[in-house]
């Protein structure tokens, strides 16, 4: 019995070999039908800023190696569907008095900071560095932080909200007095004010916002600061694509808050505010 | 050989018989000798300060040859209760990306300092593992371990290295980025662990967050189980990431197997993530490693490596081979020479570049 078990194991011994040995014959892909980044090419390109193309050149094909999923490092998600909305304007993890992307400010960014390899923390990215970005990457990089950091433009679209912080379903930490859109086109500064946004409680209570506005040089984005730090508990925000003052972008087009591919509708959030403190 | 000198070698082969079921080491090195990794590291997931063991063995059996008597052994404990130790390595690397000319720096790829307070000796420590360079001064590790049973059940808490896979020293290894659990990302939670007989098994629950702050009430839970023997061990790994964005699983096999002087290695790692993508994304990455001993201290490390970033993707799937050379001239000195070829889709430049490095480590 116990020499049967033994030569059992032994035999799970010998076969990990062949395994370690079959591992090593996986080959690299041919890339056919496929763009820089790896994804299969369909469809119109998608707009053509220049965080699009940070986004195509750098982020896609180089950082989202380890910068995607639940697990992606300091929670920073630099895939398409969220880099734009954990960089702009959102505080390092590693040095919290710094924000990741400071629009305008290429020097007081982060990010800049961490592809330099002058970061006050941890190694220079790309972690699997060198080689580390060429100083054209570097540079489109900068230049698009000194220009307001605007989002992907998708000409020949509606108006959409592309992302939000917090984002639907997220949790904002407890005390957040500030709230953040971001657009996929210029929003027209005169539109974008209080009452074309509507923050309501649990209880269906209105909740005071304070101001809204389209910072300057960030023509993509619009502020929203409240009365008084968010209380613990459910909220919804609804930027209004409806009712007598709808947000529209700079070409006159209405916001389509309900997605449906014509002008019309609320964009709805709903999001909570965590208590206590961490 | 003076009494004196073969009573301190004596003593030196007992300590390391002593220890022998209980220490940890770079996973060929633990392989090699048929041990956990708990035998050569206090953490007994390995990584960061070697035990007595661990550093008995760095100067008596690691090295080519060795400076100085057998009385000056380094343990590591520079007080009753408090025990260092530490890692540098400073690198020259090279690297070649195609249609951009090649490229070299000087850079401290890394230097770090251990403290361990084993305030109730053998049962009760407070660890911390301290990064100094590259950047600002970073914690990497600050932990209470707390031994229930002596040496067999432990249940540690704080920030740490989750237990998934083999923990390789290099970080940029495809299996290490795509579990997202490395050297690079450590998380916050609590690790309950088995050290019984041939099983070594983790369980850990944590943020999920990779040193992020929580912002969900979402947890990620971890499982490690290792069956080691003297020539071969293999074991598993499961993690769930819960968070309100969606979840993530990964689940992977690793195993080891000695032959004479040559120990090869294998990890695979599934990850199925909703959070990446329209829809969620399953990835796929493995290594395969065999280390050849040539020598006391020479080792020839060949690794191949491959990623598949998305499995209902044709044509994406990326290579990197690794050739390194060890050499541990003395003890507590490690020089390496490598060359790593990646090798991906055409239209991507990065993916098919080529890094040289010569690295001086000094470690203790």
């Amino acid at each position: 019995m116990v020499e049967d078990s033994t030569r059992c194991l032994r035999r799970i011994g010998f076969s990990l070999a062949p395994v370690v040995l079959a591992l090593a014959g996986c080959t690299a892909g041919s890339g056919e039908g496929l763009d820089a980044g790896g994804r299969p090419i369909s469809g119109p390109p998608a707009g053509n800023s220049d965080f699009q193309e940070i986004q195509d050149t750098i982020f896609t094909p180089i950082c989202t190696v380890c910068h995607a999923g639940a697990n992606a490092p300091v929670g920073l998600r630099l895939d398409a569907a969220n880099s734009y909305a954990m960089l702009v304007n959102v505080a390092s993890v590693e040095a919290p008095g710094t924000l990741r992307v400071n629009p305008g400010n290429p020097g007081a960014s982060y990010l800049v900071h961490k592809i330099e390899g002058t970061a006050a923390t941890g190694a220079r990215m790309p972690a699997n560095g060198p080689p580390y970005l060429s100083q054209a990457q570097v540079d489109l990089i900068r230049g698009w932080i000194a220009a307001g950091a605007l989002a992907a433009q998708q000409p020949g679209s509606v108006l959409l909200v592309t992302s939000s912080i917090p984002g639907p379903a997220e949790t904002a930490p407890s005390g957040t007095n500030k709230l953040m859109l971001v657009f996929n086109a210029a929003v027209d500064p005169a539109r974008a004010n209080v009452n074309s946004l509507e923050l309501r409680d649990a209880t269906d209570q209105i909740v005071p916002i304070a101001s809204a506005v389209v910072p300057p040089g960030r023509a993509n984005v619009v502020e929203i600061a409240l009365g008084a730090p968010l209380a613990a508990g459910s909220f919804q925000l609804a930027a209004r694509g409806s009712g007598p003052a709808p947000l529209a972008d700079m070409a006159g087009r209405v916001l389509d808050g309900d997605a449906d591919g014509a002008a019309g509708g609320d964009w709805l959030i709903p999001f909570d505010v965590a208590g206590g403190t961490r | 050989m003076s009494s004196r000198r073969m009573f301190t070698r004596c003593g030196v082969v007992a300590l390391l018989l002593a220890l022998a079921g209980a220490a940890q080491a770079e996973p060929y090195l633990a392989a090699q000798m048929g041990l956990k990794c708990v035998q050569c590291h206090v953490n007994p997931t390995g990584g960061g300060l070697r035990s007595v063991f661990g550093n008995a063995y760095a100067q008596t059996q690691l090295a080519a040859r060795r400076i100085g008597g057998d009385e000056n052994l380094w343990t590591g404990q520079v007080m009753k209760f408090l025990s260092v130790g530490g890692n540098a390595r400073a690198n020259w690397n090279y690297s070649e990306v195609p249609n951009q000319s090649g490229a070299n720096d000087f850079a401290v790829e890394e230097a770090r300092a251990y403290f361990d307070f084993g305030v109730i000796p053998n049962r009760l420590s407070v660890y911390v593992d301290q990064r100094f360079a590259p950047g600002n001064s970073t914690n990497l590790e600050a932990n209470v371990r707390f031994w229930l049973t002596e040496n067999t059940m432990y249940v540690k808490a704080g920030r740490m290295y989750l237990p998934f896979g083999y923990r390789f020293e290099d970080d940029n290894a495809f299996v290490r980025q795509l579990s997202g659990i490395n050297m690079q990302a450590p998380d916050e939670g609590v690790e309950f662990g088995i050290e019984g007989g041939a099983w070594s098994a983790q369980l850990a629950f944590s943020n999920g967050t990779a040193g992020a702050p929580e912002v969900d009430e979402g947890k990620q839970g971890v499982l490690r189980a290792e069956f080691v023997q003297s020539a071969w061990r293999a074991g598993a790994s499961a993690a769930l990431n819960h968070t309100e964005g969606g979840d993530r699983q990964a689940v992977g096999v690793f195993g080891a197997y000695r032959a004479g002087p040559v120990v090869l290695l294998g990890e695979v790692d599934l990850i199925d993530d909703d959070t990446i993508g329209d829809g969620g994304r399953k990835l796929l990455a493995s290594l395969a490693e065999a280390n050849w001993k040539i020598a006391p201290g020479h080792n020839l490390k060949l690794t191949h490596e491959w990623f598949e970033p998305d499995r209902d993707v044709d044509e994406d799937e990326q290579t990197r081979t690794s050739l390194v050379y060890e050499w541990a001239p003395i003890q507590f000195v490690q020089l390496r020479a490598g060359v790593r070829a990646y090798d991906g889709i055409p239209q991507n430049d990065q993916q098919n570049r080529t890094q040289g490095f010569l690295q001086l480590h000094g470690f203790f």
